[in-house]
């Protein structure tokens, strides 16, 4: 069972990242058939997943979305934006479910009410819908009130706006309807005006009377059921007081069905639930099509079914409206096509990612032993050993092959950069919302790949970056338009690979970063003296954005350029060995680069030797390697410094910093390490330099964990630890 | 050729196919009031009607087809009203 569920939440997972991008590619295209499938399909499956676990309520939940998009994808309604939010809402509640069951490893207790109150949220969406729904269906019967007696059919077809251009001739179709009576032209919208007007694109509504059955009318439409509303005018029953004809639809008699299908399960503990939603589905599905006097006997069943603990009563009265079921329906439903099914096949296995780690941990021991047997080779062939000259060969080999798994292990955790895009869309609509900015999200290159250590760090710097961008860089529409900037501001994030990096791009096109504001917050903040924040160059200033404390003491208004979260978003992003910049155009916009390694596992250092023990610096941030004259060091106060090409660089005793030595001033020479990192530069005087290599790098763990300016640690050949150096920890 | 222009206005002749939206757009913004005669037109694809539609014309006349006469017609009237 335990491993049912976590398959399910796995699963789930992935149907709901499914559903969430697909939902809002249907929001900005509400007429692409495929998005419509793609999402009902993602809902659909995940509703399947629940009713496997018995996990009833989620399944009540995603049902109730799987209707309403349902009812969307026959025209019987509107994607509003409140809907795709009920949508999300919905999604959101199965993502708080899967994260109570993958840490309990059970069902949620609780989750009967939340189903409720989902439920209630999308029927009540519906109910706003209702009217204008409901209006083509009695305007044409008032219209067509002399030939109401003759119809026994009502159609509403609405043919694909494509459908032009796909060699159809809708009108043609209408036009040989078995027992056409009547027929209304109607735009979807609104008619353009004439200039305006595509003339392939399809925009007719058409609503006919039939003296056919709708199992013809079906027949003949075959092939178009997904774009019409077919409705039978054979009604024995609950007729409005108006007169206006009411019927049940084909999908309102199917979710009237399910309705009792639900109430068959014999779930003691979620009795009460069942019997309430699948009450509150039936009356509302009643209402909607006009049949409200069946929907109050609906409602009085369902308390009676409450009251005495039995589904009966309201399985019973369900059962009676649906009784006298016309031919029509079965039929089109058998009439309809059953959507292609493309069978795919696995091409993917999904591992446990500690399984995979382990395989990079065990990878990762290969290659120190195959450093040590590279050591051991050495000492052979400095003592004129005969074997040594024999193993080379082979040695060579091994080494060869040992990069070449360690590159291949590395790819298994590879994962594409749209595993964090994709949720980016969601939030930039929320946030756009929230801001009253509208804001086009654009994303370039998702399909480039990371490590998913960098992959899955990428999402709060980005979030910050994306929040940062809306809030401050995007201008508000009056000044926008002031600036004759189009009313849509355009947020760009772009993805690539950069050999051994990953660079992403996040752009603006509001109004740049405001250097003399972030001078003067500088000055006012005493970051540094005026003297040295007057002679800092533009770049400068516009890097002290990143400077902790600089940033997150500062009221976001008040800076009204860039500022909250991003000294989170540098330190995010040099923990895992990447730089972070800003390019501001002003009044243009602002780019923020983020320059990831493709993987924080392997790493490039260079070796050297200080106070007697070996360290690691990883090379991307190594400037330079000098050896200077002791005396070219000199004491700034307390500190000591080289001045390098105009820049004055301070030097620190690598082993004085981290054991705590006193600098020395013994020798000639001093041999330094000049390293950059975010801007800040720094000489580390070592007492060797050693060699450089491609490492992999393990985290600190057990008692070395939270050791200051260290960033992990790897094994020699010789057997000794080396440890790498967290340069923006020692640096700072 | 089903669409022809001649100084009494736009005749629409025989089985208009959907090409023939965009040459009938074109002449309509042309020449907006230019009368349309639809007597001799057998059947028209939906893209015609539907340009007859936005640009609310009242072909004259009375087409061979039903369709167009009994259904259709009565409707481009009514969108002129």
């Amino acid at each position: 069972m335990k491993e049912f569920i976590e398959q399910f939440i796995l699963e789930s997972r992935e149907l709901v990242e499914q559903a969430t991008a697909s939902l809002l590619a249907l929001e900005q295209s509400p007429q692409d058939a495929e998005c419509v499938d793609a999402t009902f399909r993602a809902i659909h499956t995940l509703k399947g997943g629940a009713a496997i676990v018995d996990f009833f309520a989620m399944e009540r939940a995603v049902h109730a979305a799987e209707s309403a998009l349902s009812a969307v994808r026959s025209g019987h309604r509107s994607l509003t934006t409140p809907l795709v939010g009920d949508c999300f809402a919905c999604l959101d509640q199965v993502s708080r479910w899967l994260d109570s069951m993958e840490q309990s490893g059970e069902l949620p207790v609780d989750a009967d009410a939340q189903a409720d109150h989902c439920i209630a949220r999308i029927a009540a969406e519906d109910r706003r819908n209702i009217e204008p729904d409901e209006n083509w269906f009695e305007d044409f019967a008032k219209r067509n009130q002399g030939l109401r007696s003759k119809a026994r059919t009502i159609v509403r077809f609405t043919p694909h706006s494509a459908s032009f251009y796909r060699g159809e001739d809708p009108l043609a179709l209408i036009a040989s309807l078995p027992g056409l009576l009547s027929m209304a032209l109607e735009p979807v919208d609104q008619w353009p005006s004439l200039d305006e007007l595509d003339p392939f694109a399809c925009k007719l509504v058409v609503t006919a009377f039939s003296a056919a059955s709708a199992d013809a009318v079906s027949a003949h439409l075959q092939g178009h059921t997904s774009e019409c509303d077919i409705r039978t005018l054979d009604i024995g029953m609950g007729a409005a007081a108006n007169g206006s004809p009411s019927v049940l639809t084909e999908h309102s008699r199917k979710l009237l069905e399910a309705q009792i299908i639900l109430l068959d399960e014999e779930q003691a503990a979620t009795f009460a639930g069942r019997v309430a939603s699948a009450g509150l589905v039936a009356a509302n599905v009643l209402r909607h099509c006009r049949l409200s006097a069946s929907a109050d006997l609906v409602v009085r069943a369902t308390e009676q079914s409450l009251h005495e603990n039995n589904a009966q009563y309201l399985q019973q009265a369900i059962a009676n409206i649906l009784a006298p079921a016309p031919a029509a329906a079965p039929q089109l439903a058998a009439n309809a096509p059953e959507p292609a099914q493309v069978e795919t096949v696995a091409r993917s296995l999904r591992v446990d990612a500690q399984r995979v780690d382990a395989l990079v941990r065990l990878t990762g021991e290969l290659s120190v032993v195959k450093n040590a047997i590279g050591h051991v080779l050495k000492l052979a062939g400095a003592s004129a050993n005969s074997m040594a000259g024999a193993l080379k060969g082979p040695h060579g080999d091994l080494d060869h092959l040992v990069d070449e798994l360690q590159r291949a292990v590395l790819g298994i955790r590879v994962l594409p950069l749209r595993t964090v895009l994709q949720r980016l869309p969601r939030l930039v609509r929320e946030i756009s919302a929230g801001l009253d900015k509208p804001v086009k999200l654009l994303i370039d290159g998702d399909d480039t790949e990371a490590d998913k250590a960098i992959v899955e760090m990428l999402f709060e710097p980005l979030l910050h970056i994306v929040r940062n961008a809306m809030d401050h860089g995007v201008e508000v529409a009056t000044v926008r338009r002031e600036r004759s900037k189009p009313a849509l501001a355009t947020l760009r994030i772009r993805a690539s690979r950069q050999e051994g990096h990953v660079l992403v791009e996040v752009e603006d096109d509001g109004g740049g970063v405001e250097v003399a504001r972030v001078r003067a917050v500088a000055k006012e903040r005493g970051v540094a003296s005026s003297e040295v924040l007057d002679a800092m160059t533009d770049e400068q200033i516009i890097d002290l954005v990143f400077v902790a404390g600089f940033s997150t003491a500062s009221q976001v208004t008040e800076l009204s350029g860039r500022g909250v979260g991003m000294d989170a978003v540098r330190t995010a992003v040099e923990r895992v060995g990447g730089r972070v910049a800003i390019d501001s155009r002003p009044g243009l916009g602002t780019t923020v680069k983020l320059m990831l390694p493709f993987s924080v596992m392997l790493t490039h250092v260079m070796t050297v030797e200080a106070g007697g023990q070996m360290f690691g610096i990883p090379l991307d941030a190594v400037v330079e390697a000098i050896s200077v004259p002791l005396e070219t060091i000199v004491g700034v106060g307390a500190a000591w410094a080289i001045v390098r090409r105009n820049r004055t660089i301070p030097v620190f005793e690598l082993a004085g910093l981290l054991q705590g030595r006193e600098q020395r001033r013994d020798g000639h020479q001093a041999v330094i390490v000049v390293a950059a990192v975010g801007g800040q530069w720094g000489g580390l005087r070592v007492d060797r330099l050693g060699e450089r290599m491609e490492v992999m790098l393990k985290p600190l763990d057990g008692l070395l964990t939270g050791l200051p300016g260290i960033a992990g640690t790897t094994i020699l050949g010789d057997g000794r630890v080396l440890l790498v150096l967290d340069l923006a920890e020692v640096l700072q | 050729m089903t669409i022809t222009i001649s100084p009494t206005g736009v005749e629409l002749t025989g089985a208009c196919p959907v090409e023939d939206a965009e040459i009938l757009l074109q002449h309509l913004l042309s020449a907006p009031l230019a009368p349309i005669h639809w007597s001799a037109c057998d059947s028209a694809h939906s893209a015609v009607i539907q340009v007859l539609l936005v640009a609310k014309a009242r072909p004259q006349g009375s087409p061979n087809c039903p369709f167009l006469r009994d259904h259709v017609g009565p409707l481009l009237v009514r969108a002129v009203t």
